[in-house]
């Protein structure tokens, strides 16, 4: 398809991709990468300063926290965490948004009716007010976070999907399927979902984003994760209490949340684009 | 008004537009030359793609930046405008020039009530605060707008487009312009207003003795209001002369053809002519040099591929642009078209038959519950299509013709009356018969961009029927069906792998109707479906239809708002006004004779009948 | 036309009672899930079983959930939220003195993000060249990649530790006595005169409105550039130019109009998830709103304060949709006047 290929070759699509790929070995190669296990404490060495500067060391290049724990290692260790959260989160809201919008998009009536409703309820709650709640219901945990986010986000993919089906619903292919006599299922696969499967993609890599912030969001406030999983939001939490002595416990998660995001931010854009039928025809 | 006018309002001479940059670049617009005196209307006349309309851009200024005038003057009141500055020809705009656009409903802000819109328009023009409503009120007083002063306070979406057309007259008159460019300003309305709209525009112009370049596609509508008339094709004006001379007695082939592939409401009716292929597109003008229309030209001289041909005078201020021997050139009919229209024994058994089927709508209800009246689509229609038969639905927008065509495909229910498919009614057929009588009734719809999947090949597009459970066969298969279909819908071979977007638009109505054919139909429901085609194109598809329903003896429910359309096709036709149907019969009997005022304003108001140029033959 | 706003807004406000019954009974189901026991907190060490099971009888915990809940729904009705389990205090009266707080902060970060973004952007849209269209947008999407938590993190490292020249926690600096008329420091200190004062509550105010402001700026830039984008097509702009309007009017005066609507449509969706977003932005600033006071509860597993604040955040939501709706209509006459 012409589209995908305009897409591959976009600027803000190479850079986010290649800014995904960088994170993904970071996460796979994690245990070659880091100098240390994140977990070991080393109480002699607590707030060390970064290798860089005149005190410090090559052993812990970017220093140690209040607990003498590498902040290196565990902002690479962090990595894992944030990219199994966003890809698990994004994977479930998707399925779940766009099977409820494809439904109620479609049938309409009753069913859009009922969905709508639903959304519009789920949406009356601030989604960090609701996560949080959930989190308080569920425990916490690599799994609950998941869910957490699935249940927060499934909306707006809903929504978003929904229209796009609304609109395609209204072709006249889609009627012309139906004459000739397609089920409804095939009229769904072959001609509506085809359609939407642009814009679903596009979410996807936004709402890995989005994911990643409130995972940091949940780590700061304490509810994520376990106290063993080394996460980016929670490095940030406790670096706040040494901010004047070792600084970089809260600059590198920082940089490696922000790093996450754009990565996202850039490919979902850059897909955005790309595959938007309007953005691509030439103006005379 | 003696006025000693030294120079015509508006002159072209030799202007060649280029777009691009560097070694690519296409030349738009080759060597244009007219001139239109104060108080004459000139016709820029041509298919869409020709150009016209990059005359009215040219004359506006409003071009991309890579655009730019290679050669030639463009003279407003002897002035030259290429040299000017763009501020300098902004102010002669919406002053000395003015445009009346095609889209009236989109043409005005939505968000602006008309008034403010037009109280925008006098500031610029230097009228005072306090006498800016008045003026607005005055001017749509002037173009027979009802209640001016409550007009003003409405917004675009309020109006009618007949009524925004007049409201953009009015702004375009209020400056009293030297010139007036009016690109398609009635192709979106209806037949009658469009009338009404173009005596307006000639009524006012009579009035301030302006200039008006009337930008059209209908060669009928430029034959009847236009002094003189330039033929445009891909970019290159080919016939200019007097309204008359040039569409009555063309010489240009292509002016020709056009005529030709014109149906006409009077006279005999004659098959249309075979023009193969389309105009090129933009893209495809960088590699034609010399005459543009020689690939299609019926006859063809070495000579024209070369060079661009030189003009030859063939009457009094009337002008070719043609080869010396290919003038006066004519295409032959098309070859396998039938010539009779079939006309059925009445004892035929009926492939479709509606007996007082009305559809009524709910209105919608207020927040309290208010019950809103009921809305009749369509109210108490009886017809009948025999087998092979081609039998038109004529009206205009909201008569109802689009519900009739859901009520046949079954996309809705009528709320009384009976509607039989080969004689069975479909709302008491079990799921069997059913599934047969649903396939034996295709529809093939109006808009191509949106009737096809964009992204399916024509391949998989035109064989979509055989997806179906039911039909599954294996792909050698449907292979087989799918060249079958081509050919028979006189596609090219290698278009089955590409996509609608790689299509040109008679094209993809090609595949539309392949899509249609495939499970061999008795009957297709076309709704609109050459509307928006170029009249080339429009004349093929029409042959392509009538000699399917000679080949294949399908019928065809045609529905349309395009009076002659419908006569070179249909042997009987249905008037539908406002949900009911108010003349049936013989086609050439209704037109020749009708007996409903409706009918009978339907067609005094298309050009074609209106003296004093007669097109017959 | 004013019955239309009306029918409009009687419409959402009706369907919003009904959402807020539901919305409580959602965070009650949710909350009574927990798997950790909200007395035991507070608890002494050594208590036995007993003391724990007559702590949670105080507490109404030993009932049924439905009747748990029909008690609440009893109370809140009639104003009674409840007494909050760790502040010993009412549940409506903390809130009451949380929420202004947040909502101050909340208006204020949005008139900070409007002043951002709507020349913000018009530039964007006017970026012809290549370049400068690219540089658009990667600011957009760089800007869209820094959430409110770290501007605000990044605004302590930069004011309070490199350059210490503003202040950083709290909403005014020392233990000054404040006027409780609306609850809005800005406008109540400049009823009573206290002109310094409100210069110290401006300039507490100043770095977190910041946060919020530039994390929400982004998404509204872009949805006006590319709403401008699509406007930049319409019919009625290419015939204002034929009619000679300059480029400048077209902008502002024509294409601006319709791309606001849209625009306005987004802040309205985007202005609930500012007023969530105040939460951690209030904790790292110790800003004593009503987001600081739900994190504080959520620690604490502190149920009745979880529930009255979770309900007054949906409340601002449900009550600002049917705000923007009513807006839309009066600004887009298709609505305003059904033909």
């Amino acid at each position: 398809m012409s589209g995908w290929q305009s897409a591959l070759r976009a600027g803000k699509v190479q850079v986010g991709l290649g800014l995904l790929i960088i994170l993904l070995l970071v996460a796979l190669l994690a245990p070659v990468l880091a100098p240390h296990d994140p977990r070991e404490q080393d109480i002699l060495n607590t707030l060390t300063p970064p290798a860089w500067d005149a005190e410090g060391s090559a052993e812990y290049p970017m220093g140690t926290d209040s607990l003498g724990r590498c902040i290196l290692s565990q902002v690479i260790y962090g990595s894992r965490t944030a990219l199994t959260v966003a890809f698990a989160a994004a994977t479930g809201s998707m399925l779940l948004g766009c099977l409820l919008a494809l439904v109620a998009g479609y049938l309409g009536g009753k069913t859009d009716w009922l969905v709508t409703r639903m959304v519009d309820l789920w949406m009356s709650f601030p989604p960090v007010v609701l996560s949080l709640l959930l989190m308080v219901g569920l425990g916490t945990g690599v799994r609950n976070v998941v869910l957490a986010i699935v249940l927060v986000d499934w909306t707006r993919f809903c929504r978003v999907v929904r229209s796009d089906v609304i609109v395609t619903r209204r072709r006249d292919y889609v009627t012309a399927a139906r004459l000739l006599g397609f089920s409804h299922l095939r009229t769904i696969i072959r001609e509506i979902l085809p359609a939407a499967a642009p814009l679903m993609i596009t979410m996807f890599s936004l709402e890995m984003g989005i994911a990643v912030i409130v995972e940091a969001t949940l780590s700061f406030v304490g509810l994520s994760v376990g106290a063993d999983v080394p996460a980016w939001g929670v490095m940030i939490a406790d670096g706040r209490g040494y901010v004047h002595q070792a600084p970089w416990a809260m600059i590198a998660p920082m940089i490696a949340i922000f790093a996450a995001i754009l990565a996202f931010n850039l490919l979902g854009d850059g897909l955005r684009s790309a595959l938007d039928p309007r953005l691509r025809t030439s103006r005379i | 008004m003696s006025e000693m006018q030294t120079h015509p309002v508006l002159a072209l001479d030799g202007v060649t537009l280029q777009a691009g940059t560097g070694n690519k670049t296409i030349e738009l617009l080759r060597d244009i030359s007219f001139t239109v005196e104060r108080g004459r209307t000139l016709g820029l006349v041509g298919e869409s793609g020709a150009g016209k309309s990059m005359i009215g851009r040219l004359i506006s200024g409003l071009l991309p930046p890579s655009f730019q005038v290679a050669a030639g003057r463009l003279l407003f009141d002897g002035a030259d405008l290429t040299g000017q500055s763009a501020a300098a020809r902004r102010a002669l705009l919406g002053r000395r020039i003015a445009f009346v656009p095609q889209e009236p409903l989109s043409a005005l802000n939505p968000v602006l009530s008309i008034g403010r819109q037009f109280a925008e328009h006098l500031a610029r023009l230097g009228v005072p605060d306090r006498q800016r409503q008045d003026r607005a009120a005055e001017w749509l007083a002037a173009v027979h707008l009802p209640e001016p002063r409550a007009m003003l306070r409405r917004y675009p979406h309020e109006l009618s487009g007949g009524q925004c057309q007049r409201v953009l007259i009015a702004m375009a008159f209020s400056s009293e312009p030297s010139l007036i460019v009016a690109d398609e300003p009635t192709t979106a309305l209806d037949v009658i207003t469009q009338a009404r709209i173009m005596q307006l525009l000639k009524e006012q112009q009579a009035l301030h003795g302006a200039a008006v370049v009337l930008i059209t596609h209908d060669l009928h509508l430029a034959a009847q209001v236009c002094d003189e008339v330039g033929v445009m094709y891909a970019g290159d004006m080919v016939e200019r002369g007097p309204a008359s001379a040039v569409l009555r007695a063309p010489f240009h082939p292509y002016t020709r053809s056009l005529r030709n592939s014109v149906p006409a409401l009077d006279g005999p009716r004659r098959i249309l002519p075979a023009l193969p292929d389309q105009m090129p597109g933009v893209m495809a003008l960088a590699g034609l040099g010399g005459c543009r229309f020689a690939p299609r030209c019926p006859s063809r001289d070495t000579a024209c591929a070369g060079a661009l041909p030189p003009w030859h005078e063939v009457g009094p201020a009337h002008r070719v642009r043609c080869a010396d021997a290919c003038l006066g050139a004519d295409f032959p009919p098309a070859a396998d078209v039938p010539d009779g229209l079939i006309r059925l024994p009445s004892e035929a058994p009926a492939v479709l038959e509606l007996c007082d089927v009305s559809l009524h709508y709910a209105g919608r209800r207020g927040l309290f519950g208010r019950p809103a009246a009921t809305i009749a689509a369509v109210h108490e229609v009886s017809l009948t299509v025999g087998p092979g038969e081609f039998v038109g639905l004529v009206g205009e927008s909201g008569s109802g013709k689009s519900s009739v065509a859901r009520l046949v495909m079954g996309l809705e229910r009528p709320t009384s009356g009976r509607l039989l498919l080969e004689g069975h009614d479909p709302l008491t057929a079990d799921q069997p018969l059913l599934r047969a009588l649903r396939e034996h009734v295709q529809i093939v719809f109006q808009d191509p961009q949106s009737a096809l999947n964009p992204r399916r090949n024509v391949f998989s597009l035109v064989t979509q029927a055989l997806e179906v459970s039911g039909h599954r066969v294996d792909r050698p298969e449907r292979r087989r069906q799918a060249r079958r279909l081509i050919e028979e819908t006189g596609l090219p071979a290698d278009c089955l792998p590409r996509v609608p977007s790689q299509l040109s638009g008679g094209q993809k109505q090609r595949v539309n109707i392949a899509r249609a054919l495939c499970v061999t139909p008795r009957l297709l429901v076309a709704d609109e479906i050459v509307s928006g085609l170029d009249v080339s194109v429009q004349a093929q598809i029409l042959n392509l239809l009538l000699r399917l329903g000679r080949e294949l003896g399908i019928s065809l429910l045609f529905i349309s708002h395009d009076l002659a359309v419908v006569r070179y096709l249909c042997s009987r036709v249905a008037v539908m006004y406002r949900g009911r149907i108010v003349e049936t019969g013989d086609t050439e009997e209704v037109f020749a004779n009708p007996r409903h005022a409706y009918t009978r304003s339907l067609l005094e108001a298309v050009p074609s009948n209106r003296p004093p140029v007669d097109l017959a033959g | 036309m004013l019955r239309l706003v009306l029918e409009v807004v009687g419409r959402r406000l009706l369907t919003a009672l009904p959402m807020i019954v539901l919305v409580s009974i959602v965070v009650f189901v949710i909350l009574r899930a927990i798997p950790v026991d909200p007395v035991a907190m507070l608890l002494p060490p050594g208590a036995t079983a007993e003391d724990a099971a007559a702590l949670r009888a105080a507490f109404g915990l030993d009932l049924p959930l439905p009747v748990q809940y029909w008690i609440w729904l009893k109370h809140a009705a009639m104003g009674d939220l409840g007494q909050s389990i760790f502040f010993r205090e009412s549940v409506g009266g903390l809130l009451a003195r949380a929420f202004p707080a947040t909502m101050e902060l909340s208006l204020v970060s949005l008139a900070l993000a409007l002043v951002f973004s709507v020349p913000g952007g018009l530039l964007c849209y006017a970026q012809n060249t290549r370049l400068g269209r690219m540089l658009a947008d990667l600011g957009i999407v760089t800007s869209l990649s820094v959430p409110s938590f770290l501007w605000a993190i990044f605004f302590i490292l930069l004011v309070g530790v490199a350059f210490p020249i503003l202040p950083f926690t709290g909403r005014i600096s020392g233990d000054t006595m404040l006027p409780n008329i609306t609850g809005f420091l800005l406008i109540d200190l400049l009823i009573t005169g206290r002109l310094h004062d409100w210069g110290d509550a401006a300039l507490h105010l100043l770095l977190p409105s910041l946060s919020l402001a530039l994390s929400f700026a982004p998404s509204v830039i872009r949805v006006l550039r590319s709403s401008l984008m699509d406007a930049a097509h319409d019919d009625y702009v290419t015939y204002a130019r034929q009619r000679g309007v300059g480029e400048g009017r077209v902008l502002v005066h024509h294409m601006f109009r319709n791309a606001a609507l849209p625009t306005i449509t987004l802040i309205g969706v985007q202005f609930g998830f500012l007023f969530g977003g105040t939460l951690l932005v209030e904790l790292i600033f110790s800003f004593p709103g009503l987001g600081n006071l739900m994190v504080q509860a959520v620690r604490n597993h502190d149920m009745p304060l979880i529930q009255g604040a979770a309900l007054v955040f949906c409340i601002v939501v449900l009550l600002t949709n049917a705000f923007v709706d009513a807006l839309y209509v009066v600004l887009n006459p298709r609505l305003a006047r059904r033909a």
